[in-house]
């Protein structure tokens, strides 16, 4: 008797939460109710930034009114990570920024083929980077160089520095002007905490080589990462002599704040910074905030020359793509076109949109750049596969990583021979993997 | 005879609703324990037995080659171990301070309350903010960017010159060490408060009439009562040096000769996308604490057998009242 009553009770407190429930829900809807059924379309995106200040919402706007659609964003901060782990269900969103941690060849079980490379490739630059066997999963938001150094031109002038360097050695030699001259400014910042900005290092290695396949060269040529006065060995070396002056750096390389950096740079006071071209609005904006000119900060290219030309290579940043399991794969195909060709993020960001012969920002005028020929498909993913497989991780900075032991030996002054001991690590690492994947 | 009793009855009767409130409150915590730590623990094993990514799309069963890998002297696996042995050294110092302390709070000083309350609270901190705290104290500043830690504003103000604590090779673990035991001695001085207090009175009482000094107490009467405490703690805080990660990942992110093999661990995994062999590290840690723990559980078996048959002599003794 009593079981039934309690039964009841709880029966009827449910139903009426579920009413209160419909009632509300219906409330809500009754606004948007009115224009039929109005499909959502879920973005994921990395750009936490833009989603939080209302840029996306406002950008996007003419989309949604153009095809009677809503746009919802959800961004996040630990983007590849967090979204790589909801890759594992179905409910990944819409559309969404391709996550490094998909192999290339592993990309058809996740995302909508958007195009052919024979066709995407007439249209967009950098088209290559997401794409597997001609089909293309995704197409890149934006482009930037890859890897320079972005500086505070007061700086440089209050060193008297007049000419940009060339070389490493001059690039070194203007650093130490930075430090005899410039009182408490610190000539390069390395972020050193924080991890990630060491990789930013990475991006400066195609640009010194001038070679638009220098990394399917390497796997044809089966040669080793570094080879005396190859571009590994040129940048490397250069941040190694850099971090070895312990006058050129910050003095606790375990205390660095890189939000703090970007303001310190924008007053300069700090020199340089290596970075992709992507930091140069991030640090002007610091410099609006702080009331100072944006002109000020500066963006060189890697301080090398091939032939007594300087180079730097134009890469793609994200590439956007379609969830396979998408309801609504024809309209997320449309969002991703014009969010890459029309929305104007990219160009508002001072990169360049991917559409082939958009226009530059003003401070890559009169830089010598190139795009890496796309990968023949024998060598698709290869060079990726070794690296993470022989743990090198060129890209990446775990404990272990050569450019954090790199730095910790400089920091420590331990000279050339670490130098050279650590290089020869990574060669027979990468020997030992490339014979296991690709054969002698 | 019985009357058989239909289903409703038998729940609505006293044992019925004795069984079903038990079986009702253990559910939730049961159907927890199974789907966030049985069953992914489970897949582990699994998973340490296949060369695999971490969507899992194409899986291969290699059998014990991701073990032997972890077990490989000349890959870099199991020599991040070695920083567990700061952590062991530095719990062994732990224990003696937290004694000490303990030995302090149990005699009749003023505030211990208060006392016991300051020194527990670092425990009862979540491990993320103790790092984040002692990441600020050890700081040394560029006078730009980051200011001086506290450590290097009094070092600075004494006249010394800032040091860079957690950029030296040298001094970073001892630095971690001692976040470490800031944060899990108060435990321990919990743990040896409540043995001393168990110490029966009258022991002391007789001590005292037959005139010891502190220090003999402390030596014949504390220490031997409190002594299979003191090992449990040590036998526990080698399970803490072996798993210890928060910290070093936090303060120095492993860099400066800090890693450990849970963060090794890690970046196997999200890093290089070795699932499979992350999930060998992972369970050839389980092995690790199952051993310890096995050892624990023989090495204390005496005491604990000790402890019930006079409970049963005693329980022998009510039964046959």
């Amino acid at each position: 008797m009593k079981a039934k009553r309690v039964l009841a009770l709880s029966l009827a407190l449910a139903l009426t939460f579920s009413v209160a429930g419909v009632m509300t829900g219906c409330g809500k809807d009754g606004k948007t109710g009115k224009d039929g059924k109005k499909v959502t379309l879920e973005v994921l995106t990395q750009r936490t930034d833009l989603d939080q200040n209302g840029t996306l919402a406002k950008v996007t706007k003419a989309f949604e009114d153009a095809n009677n659609c809503t746009v919802k964003y959800i961004s996040y901060t630990n983007y590849a990570d967090d979204v790589s782990t909801r890759m594992g269900t179905n409910d990944f969103g819409d559309v969404l920024m391709i996550p490094d941690s998909v192999k290339l060849e592993e990309l058809s079980n996740f995302f909508e083929p958007l195009d052919t490379y024979t066709n995407a490739s007439t249209k967009w630059d950098c088209v290559d980077s997401k794409m597997y066997e001609d089909q293309v999963y995704g197409y890149p938001t934006a482009l930037n160089i890859a890897g320079g150094i972005v500086y505070n031109k007061t700086v440089f002038e209050n060193a008297g520095i007049t000419k940009m360097p060339t070389t490493p050695d001059e690039f070194i030699a203007d650093l130490k002007l930075i430090a005899e001259k410039c009182e408490g400014v610190i000539p390069l910042y390395t972020n050193f905490a924080a991890a990630w900005p060491l990789a930013q290092w990475q991006g400066l290695v195609c640009s010194a080589s001038g070679d638009s396949s220098y990394e399917t060269n390497i796997l044809k040529d089966k040669s080793t990462l570094f080879e005396e006065g190859n571009a590994y060995y040129t940048v490397y070396k250069m941040m190694y002599d850099v971090l070895s002056d312990k006058t050129l750096r910050e003095p606790d390389p375990s205390s660095t704040d890189w939000d703090g950096s970007k303001v310190a740079l924008a007053k300069g006071q700090i020199g340089t910074l290596v970075l992709g071209s992507w930091g140069v609005a991030q640090i002007r904006e610091e410099a609006v905030k702080n009331n100072l000119d944006p002109d000020t900060i500066g963006y060189m290219v890697m301080p090398s020359n091939v032939d007594g030309k300087q180079y730097a290579q134009i890469s793609a940043d994200y590439c956007m793509g379609v969830n396979k399991n998408s309801t609504q794969k024809e309209l997320a195909k449309k969002f991703v076109e014009w969010y890459c060709a029309d929305s104007g993020i990219a160009t508002s960001e001072m990169a360049i949109c991917a559409v082939k012969g958009s226009e530059k920002p003003a401070f890559m005028e009169g830089v010598n750049t190139f795009i890496n020929e796309a990968t023949p498909e024998e060598y698709q993913g290869v060079f990726n596969k070794i690296d993470k497989e022989s743990e090198i991780g060129t890209w990446d900075t775990d404990v272990a990583n050569f450019k954090i032991k790199m730095c910790e030996a400089a920091f420590a002054n331990k000279g050339e021979s670490e130098f050279e001991s650590i290089i020869k690590d990574v060669n027979t690492k990468w020997e030992a993997s490339r014979k296991e994947i690709m054969g002698e | 005879m019985k009357n058989k009793k239909t289903f409703g009855q038998w729940v609505t009767s006293y044992t019925g609703q004795k069984y079903l409130t038990t079986f009702l409150f253990l559910l939730i915590p049961l159907v927890l324990l199974v789907v966030f730590t049985f069953i992914p623990a489970i897949n582990m094993v699994i998973f340490s037995f296949q060369s695999r990514d971490q969507f899992g799309i194409t899986v291969e069963w290699v059998g014990l080659q991701n073990y032997k890998t972890v077990f490989d002297t000349s890959a870099d696996y199991l020599i991040t171990f070695k920083n567990s042995i700061y952590y062991m050294i530095g719990s062994a110092f732990q224990l003696g301070f937290a004694l000490l302390l303990a030995t302090i709070l149990c005699s009749k000083i003023k505030f211990k309350g208060l006392f016991k309350g300051v020194l527990f609270f670092p425990y009862l901190m979540n491990g993320v903010a103790v790092s984040l705290i002692f990441r600020r104290f050890f700081q040394m500043g560029d006078g730009i960017v980051t200011q001086n830690g506290t450590l290097n504003t009094i070092i600075t103000s004494l006249g010394g010159e800032a040091i860079p604590f957690l950029s030296n090779p040298n001094i970073a673990n001892f630095c971690l060490v001692f976040a470490s035991m800031w944060k899990y001695m108060g435990f321990d001085i919990l743990m040896f408060i409540g043995a001393i207090q168990s110490i029966s009175q009258d022991v002391y009482e007789a001590s005292d009439l037959d005139g010891v000094n502190p220090w003999q107490r402390f030596k014949y009467i504390v220490f031997p009562s409190i002594k299979s405490i003191i090992s449990l703690q040590l036998i526990l805080s080698i399970k803490g040096a072996v798993s210890v990660f928060d910290i070093p990942y936090i303060i120095t992110g492993g860099k400066f000769g800090t890693n450990t093999f849970v963060i090794k661990t890690i970046e196997t995994g999200f890093v290089f996308k070795k699932f499979g062999l992350a999930s060998a590290m992972a369970v050839v840690l389980l092995m690790i604490i199952i051993v310890v723990t096995i050892i624990q559980k023989v090495l204390f078996k005496e005491d604990s057998d000790y402890v019930p048959k006079r409970r049963r002599y005693f329980r022998d003794k009510e039964v046959a009242k």
